[in-house]
């Protein structure tokens, strides 16, 4: 029997399609799918070719090596053709009944190895660790010299994903607005402090996931990582702090290598137990504090920042489009169970 | 006089960009695929490359990555129809982005300065 679950805090519906359901090894991807054809020739993010992306904002580099040279670890570039143009935010403005703004934001492309053909997950745990202070990084930078509400740091690996070059990259957009998928959460999770829990509800919920451990894939002494219990996604995992915190850009040096080693865990199993498929990952935190602070006071109690990864293994179709309902083939509890299994990983 | 290698593969629109930038003193030469453009950059010197993306064959951005695999240091601009290809890294490749319109101000204006900076 099909089981319909709901994720707590959005109140997203999902249908857990165990009929339908194959084998997990059934989703392994195709090996090799992925052709790096522009690798042959040309890569604008390989070393010798920085002349062909904007001046640098931010790199970790090696003694006495000159910015815009070779010689960077981790190089962080605006985007040569940006979205939404930099600025600070504009105002909002009125046409009839409806709203619309300039399309201002900040948008930057962390560039996370100078070697070409690594993956992130094949990157070590120290260097994982040195990315993520990049993002906390120009986390802080953006809010505090741009003041856009909200700053969406996120991956996207394999063509399926929507990358467009395999050279190993994470890309940083400031909004001038909250995204609606973001106050969808905060709000469910501030409604549920209020009116059910007390506390926040991801801390409850993380408690639960700890106690049974049926969906737990992986923990140390700072992080779990889980599958949702309402996954949309086969084989959807999400990274959380196991200490309480709204805020990534809070998180301390030791955080980051706990966190490195929990992102380098679930990528190494999503590319060892499933054949390296294309993945979306994004992190979601509160938003700007001085937003944040008048428009949602006490959300530093009730809401709790964390890492979604979502391997694409199936396609979102009419219906899930249609109704905002997803239908996921593999229960999360078959997925943890099968991403659990001990791996030769490297730190 | 500046030599510019124009790939464009609407023909009637590449007879309209060759006589406008011929008339801002231009020696143009026009090709409509990436082949004969990866042809003619081998066997000539060009100070520009302009090429459209949405071709018959190679598109734009693989030939902008041939032509990155052969040399560097010609400016390329993207003149595309498509604001979409933005969001594709090879694009960065090229020194400019811009999409198409009736006016061929922005066009001009930017070989003017891709050309000063040379």
């Amino acid at each position: 029997m099909p089981e319909l679950r709901k994720d707590i805090v959005t109140g997203r519906w999902v249908i857990i399609s165990t009929e339908r359901s194959k084998r997990p090894d059934d989703f392994r991807a195709p090996e090799f799918a992925e052709i790096k054809k522009e690798s042959l020739t040309f890569c604008p993010f390989c070393p010798g070719n920085e002349s062909k992306t904007p001046p640098e904002v931010f790199s970790v580099r090696e003694k006495h090596s000159a910015p815009d040279q070779p010689g960077w670890k981790i190089r962080v570039v605006p985007n040569k053709f940006p979205a939404l143009q930099p600025g600070p935010p504009p105002p909002k403005k009125l046409k009839g009944v409806y709203q619309w703004m300039e399309g201002v934001g900040v948008h930057e492309v962390i560039i996370e190895t100078p070697d070409h053909h690594q993956e992130m997950s094949d990157l070590t745990t120290k260097h994982l660790a040195k990315i993520i202070r990049v993002f906390r990084l120009r986390t802080i930078h953006i809010e505090e010299q741009f003041h856009h509400k909200y700053v969406q740091i996120f991956k996207n690996k394999g063509k399926e994903a929507g990358a467009s070059l395999s050279h190993p990259h994470s890309q940083i957009i400031a909004t001038p607005i909250v995204p609606k998928r973001i106050k969808e959460e905060i709000y469910g999770a501030e409604r549920l402090f209020r009116n059910h829990f007390r506390e926040c509800a991801f801390c409850r919920m993380l408690k639960e996931e700890l106690g049974s451990s049926e969906r737990l894939i992986y923990q140390n002494a700072r992080f779990a990582v889980l599958a949702p219990f309402a996954s949309r996604f086969p084989f959807e995992m999400a990274i959380f702090p196991l200490e309480h915190s709204a805020f990534f850009r809070k998180i301390t040096d030791e955080d980051c290598t706990d966190l490195a080693e929990a992102l380098k865990q679930a990528l190494a199993r999503l590319k060892l137990q499933l054949s390296n498929p294309a993945f979306n990952l994004v992190f979601h935190q509160a938003p700007n504090p001085q937003v944040s602070d008048k428009a949602w006071p006490g959300i530093d109690s009730y809401y709790h920042w964390h890492i979604e990864l979502m391997p694409i293994l199936t396609k979102v179709a009419g219906f899930e489009l249609g109704t905002g309902f997803y239908i996921n083939p593999v229960p999360p509890e078959v997925a943890a169970e099968f991403l659990r299994k001990e791996l030769p990983v490297k730190s | 006089m500046k030599k510019i290698l124009l790939v464009e593969d609407e023909k009637m629109l590449s007879l309209l960009y060759e006589e406008e930038l011929t008339k801002e003193g231009y020696e143009v030469a026009v090709v409509h695929d990436a082949d004969s453009a990866m042809e003619k950059v081998k066997s000539e010197k060009f100070d520009l490359i302009i090429t459209d993306i949405r071709m018959p064959g190679k598109d734009g951005i693989e030939l902008i990555a041939s032509i990155m695999g052969m040399r560097k240091d010609i400016p390329i601009i993207i003149n595309t129809a498509y604001q979409s290809y933005k969001d594709d890294f090879m694009t960065w490749a090229a020194d400019a982005y811009i999409t198409k319109s009736s006016s061929l101000n922005e066009l001009k204006e930017t070989i003017k300065e891709l050309l000063k900076e040379k």
